[in-house]
C-alpha cells in the first residue's frame, strides 16, 4: 500500500455518492439525483444500457470528470473539491480498466505495466522511461500474475485483445490500489475470453479484498461475479438488489420493453 | 402543369399568368448572364487589343460587351423555353416561381435556380480571375520564339559551373538540414501549448494556446524571403542566414503540423495514465509522445525535402546555397550555366522526394 494511502475509520464505505449530477458541456445530462453506497470488499456491477451514465459515474469517482452536482467520498474523504496534486495522490489508490485497454501501443508491455507506479516515481527518470529496479521486479511479478511474463518485451500492439487487457489489469495492480474502477473491462473481447479478464479482477476482489466497482452488460457474468448489482437508466439510479434478485421484469424495467435477455440464464 | 394548378390552388388566372412572367424574365436573366459569359471568354481567348496596344483592360472588354443583344436573346430563349418546357425539362426558375411536382423535384443542377446561381457564381469568379491576372493566351500560343533561346541554354548545360555548382549544392542541402535540425526542438515544445485537446483543462492553458498559435500564425505568414532579408541584415550575407530564415519558418511550419496531430491522438492511452495518478508532464510523455513520434518525423522529413527546395530561392536573396550563384547567371542571360544549375536543384529535389517517401514509408 502507497504510503499516502487514506486510511479513514474502518466504519466508513470505500465510495459514497451523494445526489451525484453531471451535464456535459453540451448541455447533455448524463447523471441526475445518483446517491450510492459501496462498501469496502464489494464487487458491485453496474448495469444500463449503452448511455445510461455507466461510464460517466465511474469517470466522476477517480475525477477524470468533474461532476456538476453532488458530492462523492472516497474512503470517508470527500473528493469532489480536491486540487490537481491531491486528486493525482488520490487516483493512485483508485485504478481503472477501460474497454478499450487504452494500453500505450508502441510501448513494451513492461513498460505498459510500469506506468502503473508513476505516481510514485521520481518525474525525471520516469520522463526518460527510467524506473527502479525495485518497481521493475514487481511489474514483472504482476505480469506473471496475469500470465504474461513471457510477454515483457514485447510491443504493447502486438498482443491480442484478451492480453491487452490483461496487461492492463497488471498496471492497475502496479498501482496497487484499494478500489478499481473497470468500465466494459470485457465487452470488447471475445465472449471466450471474458472470463480469462474477469477471473483476475476476481481474485483481486475475493483474495486482496480490493473494492470493484464495474460496470458489465453480460448478464452470466454479473450473476457470476458480482456481490451487488445497480443498474442506471438515462442518468438515473433505477434499482439495486443481490444477484439472484435478478429476473424477466427487472431485465424490462432497466433495458426497456422491447429488450431480450441474450444470456441462458433462463429466467 | 398539375404542381402549377396546385400551387395557384383557389385558381386565380392572373396571379398564374403573372407567376409564368417573374419565370421568364428571372429565366431571361440567367440566359443573358450566361451568354455575355460566352462572348467574355471569346474577347478574352481572341487577344484583342486596345487603342494602346496593350491587352484590353477589364474595364474595356466590360464596356464593349453586348448587353442589348444578350438580353434580347436571353428574352427570346427564355419564351423558347417556357413553351417547350415539356420536351425541354422545367427551366430554372419555374422550381421556384410556378413550382415542380414531387416527381421532378430532385433535378439535375441545370434545371434548378440553385444549379444555375452557383455555375454563374463559379464563372465569374473565373472570368474576374481571368481579367485580373491578365492572362493572355493569344501571347501564349503564339510568342513561343522569343523564349526558345532559353529554353535552348537550358537544354544545353554548360559545364563551366559544375564544379561551383556541387559545392554550393551540398551547402543547400546542409542549410536546409540545419534549419530543420534547429526547428525540430523548439517546434516539439510549441506544439503541446498549441494542441486545443491538451489546453482546455485552465484559463492559463488557453492562453498560452490563444498566444502561440497567433504568434505561429504571425510567423508563418511572414515569407521565408522576408526572414532571409531580415537575417542578412542581422548576420550578414552568406548561409547562415539562409539557415536563419527557414528555421524561423520551419519552426512555424513544423508546430502547426506537430499540433494538428496532437490534436488527432486517441484519448483512451491519456486517461489511463491519468488515471495511475501520474503528473502532466507524464501523461504527456507516456499518454501523448509514444503516439505522436512517427508521424512527427514523418512530417520532419518532409520539411527538409521542402526546404531544400526553398533555400534555393533564398539564395536569390543572398541567404547562400545555390541560389546565390544562379541569381547572376539568370539576370546575365548565360542560359547554359542557369540550365546546369537548374539540372542540379532538380535532381537534388528528385532524389530528396524518393528518399524521403522511403524513409516516411518504413516509419508510418
Amino acid at each position: 500500500m502507497s504510503a499516502v494511502a487514506v486510511r479513514a475509520s474502518t466504519t466508513e464505505p470505500a465510495v459514497r455518492i451523494a445526489d451525484l449530477g453531471m451535464v456535459y458541456p453540451g448541455g447533455v445530462r448524463a447523471l441526475e439525483g445518483v446517491d450510492l453506497e459501496v462498501g469496502e470488499g464489494e464487487f458491485l456491477a453496474i448495469l444500463g444500457l449503452s448511455g445510461s451514465g455507466k461510464s460517466t459515474l465511474l469517470r466522476c469517482i477517480n475525477r477524470l470528470i468533474d461532476p456538476t452536482e453532488g458530492k462523492v467520498w472516497i474512503f470517508g474523504r470527500e473528493i469532489t473539491d480536491l486540487g490537481g496534486g491531491e486528486i493525482r495522490r488520490l487516483r493512485r489508490q483508485v485504478a481503472m480498466i477501460f474497454q478499450q485497454f487504452n494500453l500505450v501501443r508502441r510501448q513494451t508491455v513492461l513498460t505498459n505495466v510500469l506506468a502503473g507506479s508513476l505516481g510514485r516515481c521520481r518525474l525525471l527518470p520516469s520522463l526518460m522511461l527510467s524506473f527502479p529496479q525495485s518497481e521493475r521486479d514487481r511489474a514483472l511479478q504482476n505480469l506473471e500474475r496475469v500470465g504474461l511474463g513471457d510477454r515483457a518485451g514485447s510491443r504493447a500492439d502486438t498482443l491480442s485483445g484478451g492480453q491487452q487487457q490483461r496487461v492492463a489489469v497488471a498496471r492497475a495492480l502496479m498501482q496497487e490500489p484499494r478500489l478499481i474502477l473497470a468500465d466494459e473491462p470485457v465487452a470488447s473481447l471475445d465472449p471466450a475470453l471474458r472470463h480469462s479478464v474477469m477471473r483476475h479482477i476476481e481474485a483481486l476482489n475475493r483474495e486482496e479484498g480490493l473494492t470493484v466497482i464495474c460496470s458489465l452488460h453480460d448478464i452470466d457474468l454479473v450473476e457470476r461475479y458480482a456481490t451487488r448489482l445497480v443498474a442506471l437508466r438515462d442518468g438515473h439510479l433505477v434499482w439495486e438488489g443481490m444477484p439472484g434478485d435478478f429476473d424477466r421484469e427487472t431485465f424490462k424495467e432497466i433495458y426497456g420493453e422491447d429488450a431480450e435477455p441474450a444470456s441462458k440464464t433462463g429466467f | 402543369m398539375v404542381a402549377a394548378a396546385n400551387h395557384s390552388a383557389g385558381g386565380n388566372g392572373w396571379r398564374k399568368v403573372l407567376a409564368r412572367l417573374q419565370a421568364i424574365g428571372i429565366d431571361a436573366v440567367l440566359i443573358a448572364t450566361a451568354l455575355l459569359m460566352v462572348e467574355l471568354l471569346v474577347m478574352a481567348f481572341s487577344g484583342r487589343r486596345g487603342p494602346t496596344g496593350l491587352l484590353l483592360s477589364a474595364e474595356e472588354i466590360l464596356d464593349l460587351l453586348h448587353y442589348g443583344w444578350a438580353a434580347l436573346a436571353g428574352l427570346a430563349l427564355a419564351n423558347f423555353w417556357h413553351l417547350f418546357h415539356r420536351w425541354l425539362g422545367p427551366t430554372p426558375a419555374r422550381a421556384l416561381v410556378v413550382g415542380v411536382p414531387e416527381s421532378e423535384r430532385d433535378l439535375e443542377w441545370t434545371h434548378t435556380l440553385r444549379g444555375w446561381f452557383a455555375a454563374v457564381f463559379i464563372e465569374l469568379t473565373f472570368f474576374a480571375g481571368w481579367l485580373i491576372t491578365e492572362l493572355d493566351l493569344f501571347a501564349f500560343l503564339t510568342k513561343f520564339s522569343k523564349a526558345a533561346d532559353i529554353v535552348r541554354g537550358l537544354a544545353h548545360p554548360s559545364a563551366s559551373v559544375l564544379h561551383e555548382g556541387l559545392v554550393l549544392l551540398v551547402q543547400t542541402i546542409f542549410l536546409a538540414f540545419m534549419a530543420t535540425a534547429f526547428a525540430i526542438p523548439v517546434a516539439f515544445v510549441l506544439a503541446f501549448p498549441s494542441a486545443r485537446n491538451l489546453t482546455r483543462g485552465s484559463a492559463a492553458a488557453r492562453l498560452a494556446y490563444t498566444v502561440s498559435r497567433t504568434f505561429m500564425n504571425f510567423v508563418r505568414a511572414v515569407e521565408p524571403l522576408v526572414w532571409a532579408l531580415i537575417f542578412i541584415s542581422w548576420v550578414g550575407i552568406g548561409p547562415f542566414a539562409g539557415v536563419l530564415a527557414l528555421w524561423v519558418h520551419s519552426v512555424a511550419a513544423l508546430t502547426k503540423l506537430y499540433s494538428e496531430q496532437i490534436e488527432s491522438i486517441d484519448n483512451g492511452p491519456m486517461d489511463a495514465i491519468k488515471a495511475t495518478g501520474a503528473g502532466t508532464l507524464q501523461v504527456l510523455r507516456y499518454g501523448v509522445v509514444p503516439q505522436v513520434i512517427p508521424p512527427f518525423l514523418s512530417f520532419t522529413i518532409y520539411r527538409w525535402d521542402i526546404n531544400v527546395r526553398m533555400s534555393t530561392i533564398i539564395g536569390f536573396v543572398g541567404g547562400g546555397g545555390i541560389g546565390y550563384i544562379l541569381k547572376p547567371r539568370v539576370d546575365l542571360g548565360e542560359w547554359g550555366e542557369v540550365g546546369t544549375l537548374v539540372l542540379l536543384i532538380a535532381g537534388t529535389v528528385w532524389l530528396m522526394d524518393i528518399i524521403s517517401a522511403k524513409i516516411r514509408e518504413r516509419i508510418v
